[in-house]
């Protein structure tokens, strides 16, 4: 609205109104100097020249120092005297005594420099909604690439409430996505908003529906709600939700194309989302996978790298885990006395829960080799503490044997393993049977002992059944009979050079099938 | 998140810089016309709103901009905009704003071509 004008002192002419027209002072100016020409000319202290909108006239131009109110109702006059314009209304202050109804070519001026100012002004809305389409169009398009490709889903969350907001008009606004059963709040404009709800909470049904009534609790204190779900029902990704539409006289309910706008919007911000929840998943399995390999590589430094040097035997072990990380684990290690301590125990299943069980065992082992000999009792307290720190439904198979090398005696206790063998330099093979159930079953369980005595040329072999039950394409096992015979034929190699043969017969025997399985093999030759 | 709009001014007559944090809707729009209608009041000539804690407006916010722009025309005096977002700056030229206020990238940018 503009300001009063000041009177100008001096009586206006035409030439003096045309002149601001032709000076291109404004359509503004030469309005102001109709008005100080009416007034001069009728005997009037002031005027002004009103437009008229939709339900009220708006203040345009005034001339004189009367305080005219910047818009008055349909029939008001606030007090002046008034007059009938076909696009408006003049509002005048006479002067004390004699005056004149406005009318002549001064009045005819008004009128239709008012119409002109009007007719500009709709010009300047409609090339405005021209624009502001172009606009919304633009946002409906931009959504499609700017938020498809932003995979942040934090960031692509709250640019999708802000371009939903501003596209409508919005005053306010909130994002809800679904998580775990529920509508969880990711964003809101504009005040506060309702945390989270159930996705069968009945104000959902009525804001998706044709309206909800003033007393919702989603957006506190809004007065006109629309939402629209997040892509479509049934496994729409949430609700996206705005309200109090705006105009410059306040907040007003949503025309039903708004509704259409904003579901087609929520659309395309349906699949950018899906685009970035993928993307996350991407990111976090690409996250498991360094971790994995991580754990891959903190499990292979739990395997010895170099085996005791003894004389007159020859010691070798090797590990293939099935997947990144296994169950499987074995160790060669001088214990007490120049002895030499064996064991390979294999954990039920497979990957990160077998590979931190294998973890578990390897310290627990370590401080108690150190502190007990290796026999029942050892095993018991080995027992005892995996049956304490492991899930009951799991277990660890062990086959642990010491070698003393000064009498060639080994004693060896089996906790539920495969009988390891030894294969005599005849041909002949003993089994290292069973000592008791497997480590983790039951707390209590005792473990007995055995005992045997290696010969020059006797092979002691400890393996894992991922080597034995490897299977073949026709779904035949590789078995202990091929791998003693195998053993048997390979007597007059070194050990390093027996377990390079061994990985390659059941890597021949798989064909390329995958391995099920973590494949393990502990071997003692006495030499001499 | 956004709220209302906020608004606070550094004078340097005969320029001043407007910064605004929130939402340009009705009420944020009418907040920066009665903070630039002060300054011309104040004889400034020159604005230059920086955006820069703003990430939305609406269709009422531009059009209260563009009144302040023809305000500004009418008293022979410049309005200008930085750091807008890239929306912001793609609808400000959809809206022919941008032919009658400069948009700089910076407000450092825009004092030195304001002041020049």
């Amino acid at each position: 609205m503009s300001p009063p004008s000041a009177p100008l002192a001096r009586k206006l002419s035409w030439e003096d109104v045309l002149g601001a027209a032709e000076r291109r002072e404004g359509e503004r100016a030469y309005l102001v100097r109709l008005l100080q020409m009416l007034c001069q000319t009728q005997g009037f202290k002031a005027a002004a020249l009103y437009s008229q909108s939709s339900e009220c006239f708006d203040r345009q131009v005034v001339w004189g120092s009367e305080a005219f109110p910047a818009s008055i109702e349909g029939g008001g006059s606030a007090g002046f005297e008034s007059l009938e314009l076909p696009e408006g209304r003049l509002l005048f202050a006479p002067a004390e005594g004699d005056w004149r109804r406005p009318k002549g070519a001064v009045v005819l001026a008004l009128a239709s420099g008012l119409r002109a100012a009007v007719l500009r002004q709709r010009l300047k809305e409609q090339s405005f909604a021209v624009n502001y389409r172009g606009v919304e169009l633009e946002s409906l398009y931009d959504v499609g690439l700017a938020i498809a490709s932003m995979l942040n889903l934090e960031q692509l969350g709250e640019e999708i409430l802000l371009r939903a907001v501003s596209l409508l008009d919005a005053r306010r606004g909130a994002l809800y996505l679904r998580s775990a059963g529920r509508l969880v709040l990711d964003h809101t404009l504009g005040g506060d908003a309702r945390p989270e709800m159930p996705l069968d909470d009945p104000q959902v049904a009525e804001v998706l529906g044709p309206g909800l009534g003033k007393d919702q609790d989603l957006l506190p204190g809004a007065r006109y709600l629309m939402a629209v779900p997040v892509g479509a029902e049934p496994n729409s990704r949430g609700i996206l939700l705005v309200a109090d539409k705006e105009s410059r006289s306040g907040v007003g309910p949503f025309p039903d194309p708004d509704r259409r706008t904003l579901a087609l919007f929520a659309n395309q911000a349906a699949t950018a989302l899906e685009t970035a929840y993928l993307h996350r998943q991407a990111l976090e399995k690409e996250r498991l996978e360094r971790e994995i390999e991580l754990a891959a590589d903190i499990q292979r430094r739990l395997l010895p790298t170099t085996f005791p040097v003894v004389e007159n035997f020859d010691l070798a072990g090797w590990s293939r885990p099935a997947r990144h990380v296994g169950g499987d684990f074995y160790d060669l290690m001088r214990t007490r006395e120049g002895r030499i301590g064996a064991v390979l125990a294999d954990v039920s299943g497979k990957g990160l829960p077998a590979a931190l069980m294998v973890s578990t065992i390897h310290s627990a082992l370590r401080l108690l080799v150190e502190q007990e000999e290796i026999g029942p009792e050892l095993v018991r307290l080995l027992n005892r503490h995996i049956s304490a720190s492991t899930a009951p439904n799991k277990f660890i198979t062990l086959l642990l044997a010491e070698l003393d090398p000064a009498s060639s005696e080994v004693r060896f206790v089996n906790a539920g393993h495969n009988p390891g063998v030894v294969i005599r330099s005849d041909g002949d093979v003993r089994e290292m049977g069973s000592g008791g159930l497997p480590l983790g079953l039951f707390a209590e369980s005792s473990y007995e002992a055995g005992r045997l005595h290696l010969e020059a040329g006797d092979l002691l072999c400890i393996y894992s059944d991922g080597l034995t039950e490897c299977e073949s394409p026709t779904d035949e096992e590789f078995g202990l009979p091929r791998l003693v015979d195998l053993l048997r034929s390979t007597t007059d190699r070194s050990l390093s050079e027996v377990i390079r043969t061994v990985d390659s017969a059941v890597t021949d025997f798989a064909q390329g099938l995958n391995q099920g399985d973590d494949q393990t093999l502990v071997l003692i030759r006495r030499t001499a | 998140m956004t709220e209302m709009l906020k608004v606070t001014v550094d004078r340097r007559h005969p320029m001043a810089v407007i910064y605004t944090e929130g939402y340009i809707n009705n009420q944020g729009g009418e907040e920066i016309a009665r903070v630039a209608y002060d300054l011309i009041d104040e004889d400034h000539k020159v604005l230059l709103l920086n955006l820069q804690g703003t990430k939305i407006v609406n269709s009422i916010g531009i059009s209260i901009l563009i009144e302040i722009i023809e305000k500004m025309l009418e008293i022979d005096g410049k309005l200008a905009f930085c750091n807008l977002t890239p929306t912001i700056e793609k609808t400000f030229h959809i809206m022919g704003l941008a032919q009658y206020a400069k948009i700089f990238p910076d407000e450092g940018v825009a004092l030195g071509e304001l002041a020049g």
